[in-house]
């Protein structure tokens, strides 16, 4: 990796974890949202810079729409029951599965490989999603499909029941 | 300045743990659903990274295919979460 690309890297993953960062301690739902959009903008920086162009753009789009999601005034707050000690024990199982990532990252032995795509890929992850993991493809479309008639569905109930 | 593997895969280890770390921070489960792309997005990353330094036998796109699949899935999740949550009162 060049040092233009290493830079635009660790810029892309301070902005992403920034913005996770953000998308937790935010209190409103607009500001949480343009935060979720900032840490997509991050994530979508880091598939740019290691060459992973077509999975950028896709990141980018679906970080986009789980920021309208979750920015909309719309849904319902569901509050959770548990205490605060529950919320905090999770918080620092959180800080465990970084040190145990973390640890495994550095501690693993990985074969390195030389890389000669291009930047975007766009045909040979066409290739690879029709051709080779077609199934894996119809899998998450059923998902897709599942979810939004889903979505659709618990909201029309909910509203014919009010 | 360079970046290799373990730099990538320290990242998405910061971004599986922030998604985690929203999911059990968020009061309202609603917009712990946030957290959700955030750890996807981790996988994804780490997914293209090692696609982009470390796979010498299988095809150099598989991580960068992973990835899109994983992020196009987090906004499924998202979207059916949100629509089981329901129309509501703004906060």
């Amino acid at each position: 990796m060049d040092s233009l690309h290493a830079i635009g890297f660790y810029v892309s993953a301070a902005v992403s974890l920034g913005g996770g960062f953000l998308v937790a301690f935010l209190p409103g739902r607009g500001a949480r949202g343009a935060a979720l959009a900032a840490a997509g903008v991050g994530v979508a920086g880091l598939y740019l810079s290691l060459s992973a162009g077509f999975s950028a753009l896709v990141a980018l789009v679906c970080f986009a729409g789980c920021a309208l999601l979750l920015g909309a005034p719309a849904y319902r707050v569901m509050e959770i029951t548990v205490s605060g000690v529950w919320r905090q024990l999770g918080a620092v199982a959180a800080g465990g599965l970084l040190a145990v990532l973390c640890y495994a990252a550095w501690r693993g032995n990985f074969v390195h490989a030389t890389f000669y795509g291009g930047s975007i890929n766009s045909a040979s992850i066409g290739r690879l999603l029709f051709a080779r993991d077609a199934l894996a493809t119809d899998a998450v479309g059923a998902l897709i499909l599942v979810a939004l008639v889903g979505a659709t569905a618990a909201w029309r109930l909910r509203d014919r029941g009010r | 300045m360079s970046a290799g593997l373990v730099a990538v895969l320290f990242v998405a280890a910061g971004l599986v743990a922030i998604g985690a770390f929203i999911a059990a921070w968020k009061r309202d489960l609603t917009a712990a659903l946030a957290g959700l792309p955030v750890m996807f997005g981790g996988a994804g990353v780490a997914f293209a990274g090692a696609s982009r330094f470390a796979t010498p036998g299988g095809p150099p796109a598989f991580g960068q295919e992973v990835a899109a699949l994983v992020a196009v899935a987090a906004l499924a999740l998202v979207a059916l979460g949100v629509g089981i949550a329901g129309r509501g009162t703004s906060r």
